[in-house]
């Protein structure tokens, strides 16, 4: 009778003590392909994968960072299903959440990197400082730069968390006074995953998470790292206001008629055409809205560099750099250039009239 | 930096420095030049020579009538092309934001799908050019390297166009930043070849215009 | 819901192309016990073309409610081996949603794993309430 007792620290059995029926589970597996747009009955397969599968150990780091991830996480609006991925984890290391402090929580993370040497997950949000050895942020007497070092070396893989995480984010916006970088500048021999986002997503982050439980591997990553189910198209192709694009109708300003009349915000500096991201198919706060929905164009904020990309309201094709000046010295100069020519024209012509004189 | 970072950056930057250095430092030197004195008697003077070098000017505008049967269809193709680049660069949304973010000056865009169409035309045109001039055998012979990149150089960006307005084969970014690289490589040559045509053209017709009008020539 | 503007109250078209696709599928069902689902969140469906699918399957013989992480409504269409199933969180609001063409949807079903968690409860509650038994 006993053969049916289900394994030991498998997710099936963390929601068993729950009293989560199999229900709940095939309805989160239905949510998660709907959500990674995998064909609908691949929730079945998901959830009995998921029943299956050990509970992930993560490690959670946070860096130069807001603690605006893991808040875009946890207050998530549809907590019960958000939450199922706090029973596809073992969340071994979280300095937010975690009850334990000081020596015992450093104690907690050593303890969870031995216990699962080569099998854990590290989650970093925030970007790492390397200016001056990386002075400029530590935790414990250690720098956020060494910590991560110690505790990527036996990792299975690395979950960036958030765009300083994933490609440095605001710490590392011009002129980056802590010489931040993002993860996958410092971990080179594992597995980096970017969930990127200011903050990401959390359907996305929870989504990226329950992959890597499901399926027991990386998800297919798109040029920057990205997981592609999430991040395959951009913002643009999904936009509910795409067709007023291509019929070339424009809000002007923020209070103009097309604004109104909820015309495409590409000429008010809308930056959905780059950026990668789920905002348009699965929005925030459950649904309800994204930010094009709600009247402002996107500021690309899951693209690497988007605080410097020349300013929020600056439309694409627009240079990013000043020019009045650079080109005001270019056409004096290039006037000073020109008369200076002629005038060398001029005297070798004087010469040449001066020499046929002489000749003659 | 991605490819459209270093597009919108430093590679228009310098391609705007090296356009307007090059085209003013050509328009000085041409100013600054030793004029040869006209000696000639001036048959016609003041209001009379004026409107003798324009009318010059617009007549040369088409070709004449001997010529203008047998060089219509280039006529046509060259007028195409041009009025459709002024189109495609003065009437799309799009540039109009570019301009004004270097001037300030800005007036109202054309339908999206008419600057297609129009750019759909002028390629159209442009690749009618260059098979003529690949085809005729006076053509080829006196075409150089500067006629086929100044060819190069004008087409491109409205190939590149196209396919970003189109989102065409690869990532809107990338398009984004190709196109506004040709551009840059547009911009670069400008005032070192050929396309320097586009303000010479006025100094040069209007210089034999008024040449020949101060001789009492009517041309 | 916020306003989307324009886009929720336009008919796009694509319900038309989903009843198609669902013809298919129930025919195929029909031949061979094939089953098959469609995602009903994936597609850029309006709020109105949802609304016309619904109208045009209609309601048929089987109505039921879940509760299970928030509400799931499960109905069988007026085309028999049609069922509609709309998954909803804590929060009413609907997280995922799919026209099923099945004999049964696999929601509905008793798992294994619950059934035998169920007679451990069951056998305990039973000894708790009548100790002297067996
Ligand atoms: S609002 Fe932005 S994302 Fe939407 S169609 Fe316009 S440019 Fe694209």
């Amino acid at each position: 009778m006993d053969d049916w007792v289900m394994e030991q620290g498998t997710v099936g059995e963390a929601l068993a003590r729950q009293g989560v029926s199999r229900r709940s589970l095939l309805k989160y597996g239905s949510y998660l392909a709907t959500l990674m747009a995998l064909p609908p009955t691949a929730g079945r397969a998901i959830a009995q994968s998921l029943a299956g599968a050990k509970r992930q150990s993560v490690i959670w780091l946070s860096f130069q960072e807001c603690t605006g991830c893991i808040e875009s996480l946890t207050r998530s609006f549809s907590p019960s299903v958000e939450e199922m991925i706090f029973n596809l984890i073992s969340l071994d290391y979280q300095e937010t959440l975690q009850a334990a402090a000081g020596e015992a929580a450093e104690k907690a993370r050593l303890d969870a990197m031995a216990a699962n040497k080569g099998k854990y997950v590290v989650v970093v949000d925030g970007s790492v400082s390397t200016r001056d050895g990386g002075i400029y942020s530590c935790a414990a007497g250690k720098t956020n730069l060494e910590v991560l070092k110690e505790t990527a070396k036996d990792a299975l893989a690395i979950l960036s968390v958030g765009t300083c995480s994933s490609f440095g984010g605001i710490p590392h916006a011009h002129p980056n006074p802590t010489g931040a970088v993002p993860v996958s500048d410092i971990v080179t021999d594992k597995p980096v995953i970017n969930v990127s986002g200011c903050p990401p997503v959390p359907e996305v982050i929870a989504g990226t998470v329950a992959y890597l439980v499901t399926f027991g591997k990386l998800p297919p990553l798109d040029r920057l790292g990205r997981p592609k189910p999430f991040f395959g198209d951009s913002i643009h192709d999904r936009c509910y206001r795409r067709p007023f694009y291509d019929k070339g109708l424009f809000a002007k300003s923020f209070d103009d008629e097309g604004a109104r009349n909820g015309w495409c915000l590409y000429e008010c500096g809308c930056k959905g055409p780059v950026t990668y991201n789920a905002c348009a198919t699965t929005k925030w706060n459950g649904g309800t809205s994204f930010p094009i929905q709600s009247g402002h164009g996107c500021l690309g904020c899951s693209e690497p560099n988007f605080w410097d990309m020349g300013g929020f309201y600056k439309t694409l094709p627009q240079p990013t750099h000043h020019h009045g000046r650079d080109i005001g010295a270019a056409a004096a100069v290039g006037a000073i250039a020109g008369a200076g020519t002629a005038v060398l024209a001029r005297q070798r012509r004087q010469k040449a009239i001066e020499e046929e004189g002489k000749t003659k | 930096m991605t490819l459209l970072d270093f597009a919108r950056g430093p590679a228009i930057e310098v391609a705007m420095v090296v356009f307007v250095f090059g085209v003013i430092w050509r328009l000085a030197w041409l100013l600054f030049l030793p004029h040869a004195q006209d000696r000639s008697k001036a048959k016609i003077t003041g209001g009379a020579l004026l409107s003798g070098t324009v009318g010059s000017f617009v007549r040369h505008m088409w070709p004449a009538k001997e010529y203008a049967a047998r060089t219509l269809v280039h006529t046509v193709a060259s007028y195409t092309f041009h009025i459709g680049l002024a189109v495609i660069v003065f009437g799309f949304g799009q540039h109009i934001q570019f301009i004004r973010s270097i001037t300030g000056l800005h007036w109202g865009g054309l339908p999206t799908a008419v600057i297609s169409a129009v750019s759909v035309i002028t390629l159209a045109a442009l690749l009618f050019m260059l098979l003529r001039r690949l085809t005729n055998p006076v053509l080829k012979v006196i075409s150089t390297f500067t006629d086929y990149w100044s060819w190069f150089v004008t087409t491109l960006p409205v190939v590149t166009g196209l396919a970003a307005v189109s989102h065409l084969w690869i990532r809107y970014e990338d398009l984004l930043g190709i196109h506004i690289l040709s551009v840059c490589l547009f911009l670069v040559s400008f005032p070192f070849g050929k396309l320097m045509h586009a303000f010479l053209v006025f100094v040069t017709r209007t210089q034999t215009g008024m040449f020949y009008s101060r001789r009492g020539a009517h041309v | 819901m916020h306003d989307a503007g324009p886009f929720e109250n336009v008919r796009t078209g694509l319900a038309r192309a989903v009843e198609q696709e669902i013809l298919q599928h129930l025919e195929a069902l029909a031949r061979d016990g094939s089953e098959a689902a469609i995602d009903l969140r994936g597609l850029p469906m309006s709020e109105a073309d949802r609304e016309e699918l619904d109208g045009a399957l209609g309601r048929g013989e089987v109505r039921a409610t879940l509760s299970a992480m928030g509400e799931s409504e499960v109905w069988e269409t007026r085309f028999n081996g049609v069922w509609w199933v709309r998954h909803k969180g804590t929060d009413g609001q609907v997280i995922a949603e799919q026209v099923e063409i099945t004999l049964l949807p696999e929601i509905l079903k008793t798992d294994p794993a619950d059934a035998r968690a169920a007679a451990v409860r069951m056998r305990e509650h039973i000894a708790l309430r009548d100790p002297d038994r067996d």
